[in-house]
């Protein structure tokens, strides 16, 4: 279908530090124990897309994650992994491969994105509209814990400072405005030609780009040709390509747009024909000259794709994010985690030992190989491979990965426990991360401290 | 096919590209028509995109487009398909061991029942399609494939220039002859070679008024009335229901059809049939402006035995209503059918005469030029 896929992998995240680290970088974090990325590789697989370029920054991280997908994805997929430098953004990494693409249009999707909505659907409504990019939308995810252990009362009444504010026609076909993050501290600016010529813009506050966008390769090029400052795709790119939408300074295909030789009169005709049949977009009734005649400005299309509500579709950028993932793929999104589950609603390995007396809850996950000891309780947790946990133990809405030793008498609660850790006996952890150097454990922390 | 046979339709459906549900409350004479839940349809193809290996991205843009309803029209749809399949011939390259004529026939075949499954064929697709396909079969063995493939443009671009556009035109200088200063000329919906006719005699400096009649639920006549009303044309608009209350002002009706058939029935747009009727009621000559490519060899008596079924909700609901919209949540009551027809048959008592590319004929020498001009496909 002359598509492109790109995965941008990152490297090893800011945002995301006590849990990354150069063995494990942020595309192969562990959700319900399987790397953040294979979700992705899962769903182009499923919609049957052979060949991709993933993009990882970093030298180190490159080789984890490329080791990795050798190993898993050997025959299924051809995935070719490129290497760019640290910190160059998303433009930047993709400047890089420019010269790896080829078809007509690119889809690059974010290595962090756990969704199951098909990116089949974006392509289409890319080439429905012959639009120059499609950006896939979804709902700002709600985010904190139902249960106990909510991240405490003085975040409670803090409001999220990043709002995202997306302006679609009323078909919500077409994007018009989009201002996401850190500028939008106090009012935020729409073109006024675009809104005059569309007549009627719907301004949404809750919906948030999911980094899946489709891409005309040429006007990419062009654009991250063109202007050298853009770093990153999402605040840079994507405003400048639906700021611009109505005056449009890209050459597509190579030729000005609105200035395609028509050979001869026929071809006019039929052009009119077809025009005529068809409901025009705003875009093309914006380029018209007066009276309805041969088009004088040049616009290019800027489509939108709105997830449904029915699929599950978040983006891990944050440690919050990574507790709200873990818990949502074994809990609400469970069809996303490939595993079958118990008639308990949790998934055990079957090589997992429980103790006497010890309760694993609904949505909960043992992995392969773990030790658990007597009268412990995990509720709503992630444990991985190989743990060794004591008795006693109270793990409740965390994520313990890999090769962990927990002694005796601890609580979990709302942690994320890197691999290779040890923590000690009755250490109570309320809302923190622990890192993956092998680290002993014999204070009790509290509230969103890292150690 | 019929789609009152069960067996039938199972086959087709393991066939499918897309699934398709289909509709559960059909209206039991129409059971022999395709009907399909139309909410979810647009999605299920969409989602599909990448996994169409087979499928030339083209040709899936255009049955996206029928789907979605962004084209719409005879001549729009068949031109779409036709440059979609001209597409497909550039890109195509013959497979080892097989001869293009059949390969390339087979790729055709398959892509037009993709494009059926979007949406039924009009029978103007369904001559062009008939074209293409004898001009592949008559593609001479001593050509190398890339001749063949250029030789096939060609005809495809021949037959859009001369059977669309070029009729287009003779049909527009025919029929403003017949259009004098101070008449009052109806239409319904939105006909692209009707728009032409007025348009020209317009330019031409003729001295008339139009009268648009539009219906639910699509309502085609708004776009022809902005088109026209942009040229500086003066316009009258009203609904189907007031045709018998205009008409007396009227002197002289063209309208616009999918196919004409060889009984002198004309197939097109759904009230056309009731326009025609009370203009034949009122001795007001109705003029059908259609070009011979959509002249079909079969006779159809009545709008029952075939026709196309769309969407139930949008005759359910008015857009931008809510308040209107007692029906909307009954599609599935048992007691309640709806019924949303896409075309009729116009009988050729009430049709005083057709303006083709070959001359302005009565309904009766349909056959004639069916017969004489159609055998072999002749071009111009």
């Amino acid at each position: 279908m002359d598509f492109q896929v790109v995965v941008l992998a990152g490297g090893t995240s800011k945002k995301l530090v006590p849990l990354v680290s150069k063995e494990v970088p942020k595309a192969l974090l562990p959700v319900a124990n399987r790397p953040v990325l294979s979700y992705v590789l899962e769903q182009l697989e499923l919609s049957n897309i052979k060949d991709l370029i993933v993009v990882v920054e970093g030298a180190d991280a490159a080789l984890c994650v490329g080791g990795w997908i050798s190993a898993a994805y050997v025959d299924r997929l051809h995935v070719e992994v490129a290497t760019v430098p640290e910190d160059v953004g998303t433009a930047g990494a993709l400047r890089a491969i420019a010269h790896h693409l080829t078809a007509k249009d690119v889809l690059v999707v974010s290595g962090d994105l756990v969704s199951d909505v098909p990116p089949g659907a974006v392509t289409a409504a890319h080439r429905r509209h012959d639009a120059v990019v499609t950006a896939m939308i979804c709902s700002v995810p709600v985010s904190g814990l139902s249960e106990a252990g909510s991240s405490g009362a003085k975040d409670k009444t803090k409001k999220p400072g990043r709002y995202n504010i997306i302006g679609m026609d009323p078909t919500k076909q077409f994007l018009l405005h989009i201002a996401t993050g850190a500028e939008l501290e106090k009012d935020t600016r729409i073109r006024k030609s675009i809104l005059r010529a569309v007549g009627q813009m719907d301004i949404r506050a809750d919906l948030m780009d999911a980094h899946m966008y489709a891409f005309n390769r040429s006007v990419l090029q062009e654009v991250l040709d063109q202007k050298d400052k853009f770093q990153s795709l999402k605040q840079d790119v994507l405003p400048y390509l639906v700021r611009s939408q109505l005056k449009s300074e890209i050459l597509i295909n190579g030729a000005p747009q609105g200035q395609q030789a028509k050979e001869n009169g026929n071809d006019k005709v039929s052009y009119r024909i077809l025009a005529n049949a068809s409901t025009p977009s705003f875009h093309e009734l914006y380029a018209l000259g007066p009276n309805g005649s041969a088009p004088v400005r040049r616009t290019h299309k800027c489509c939108v794709y709105i997830a449904s509500n029915s699929k599950y579709c978040v983006r891990l950028n944050s440690i919050q994010a990574f507790m709200d993932i873990n818990r949502d793929v074994i809990g609400e999104a469970n069809h996303l985690s490939g595993y079958n589950f118990s008639a308990q609603n949790n998934i055990i390995h079957p090589s997992a030992e429980l103790g006497s007396k010890t309760t694993v809850g609904p949505h909960c996950m043992l992995g392969e190989g773990s030790q658990m000891g007597d009268k412990c309780s995990v509720k709503r947790s992630v444990i991985g491979r190989h743990c060794r946990i004591g008795s006693n133990v109270k793990v409740v809405n965390s994520v313990v990965m890999n090769h962990v030793t927990i002694g005796d008498g601890c609580s979990i609660q709302g942690s994320v426990i890197c691999s290779n850790a040890q923590l000690q006996e009755r250490v109570a952890l309320k809302d923190c991360q622990v890192l993956s150097l092998s680290t002993s454990v014999f204070l009790s922390l509290s509230s969103n401290e890292y150690l | 096919m019929q789609f009152d046979d069960q067996g039938r339709v199972n086959k087709s459906k393991k066939r499918a590209v897309f699934n398709q549900p289909e509709a559960k409350n059909r209206v039991e004479l129409f059971r022999h028509l395709p009907q399909y839940e139309h909410g979810s349809q647009l999605t299920d193809l969409e989602s599909k995109f990448l996994e169409l290996d087979s499928m030339h991205p083209a040709v899936y843009k255009v049955g996206v487009q029928y789907l979605a309803g962004d084209v719409t029209g005879g001549n729009a749809r068949c031109i779409a398909m036709l440059r979609a399949f001209q597409e497909v011939i550039n890109d195509y390259s013959t497979p080892p061991g097989k001869t293009l004529v059949r390969d390339l026939t087979a790729k055709i075949s398959s892509y037009v029942s993709f494009l059926i499954e979007c949406r039924p064929l009009s029978m103007s697709m369904g001559n062009a399609i008939r074209f293409q396909k004898s001009r592949i079969a008559k593609l001479p063995l001593t050509l190398s494939e890339t001749e063949a493939k250029a030789a096939l443009c060609n005809d495809i671009d021949r037959f859009i220039n001369e059977k669309i556009i070029l009729a287009d035109k003779v049909i527009v200088r025919h029929a403003a002859t017949k259009v004098r200063d101070g008449d009052v000329l109806l239409t319904y919906g939105s006909s692209c070679v009707v728009e032409m006719i007025l348009l020209y005699a317009h330019e031409l400096g003729k001295q008339f008024r139009v009268v648009v009649v539009d219906s639910r639920p699509k309502h085609e006549g708004q776009a022809l009335l902005r088109r026209l009303l942009a040229k500086g044309l003066s316009c009258t608009y009203t609904h189907i229901n007031a045709v018998s209350y205009i008409m007396h002002e009227v002197t002289r009706v063209f309208l616009g059809a999918s196919s004409v058939l060889s009984n002198g029935t004309t197939y097109s747009r759904v009230g056309t049939a009731c326009v025609a009727m009370v203009a034949h009621a009122f001795r007001v000559p109705v003029l059908i402006c259609c070009e011979a490519y959509k002249f079909h060899e079969r006779v159809q008596l009545d709008s029952i035995c075939s026709n196309e079924l769309g969407d139930s909700n949008d005759i359910a609901r008015v857009p931008g209503r809510p308040d209107v919209n007692s029906m909307d949540n009954r599609t599935n009551e048992k007691n309640l059918q709806f019924l949303n027809l896409m075309y009729d048959a116009t009988p050729s008592e009430y049709v005083s005469m057709i303006i083709t590319d070959y001359g302005m004929i009565p309904p009766t020498s349909v056959p004639v030029i069916v017969r004489e001009y159609r055998r072999e496909y002749l071009l111009i």
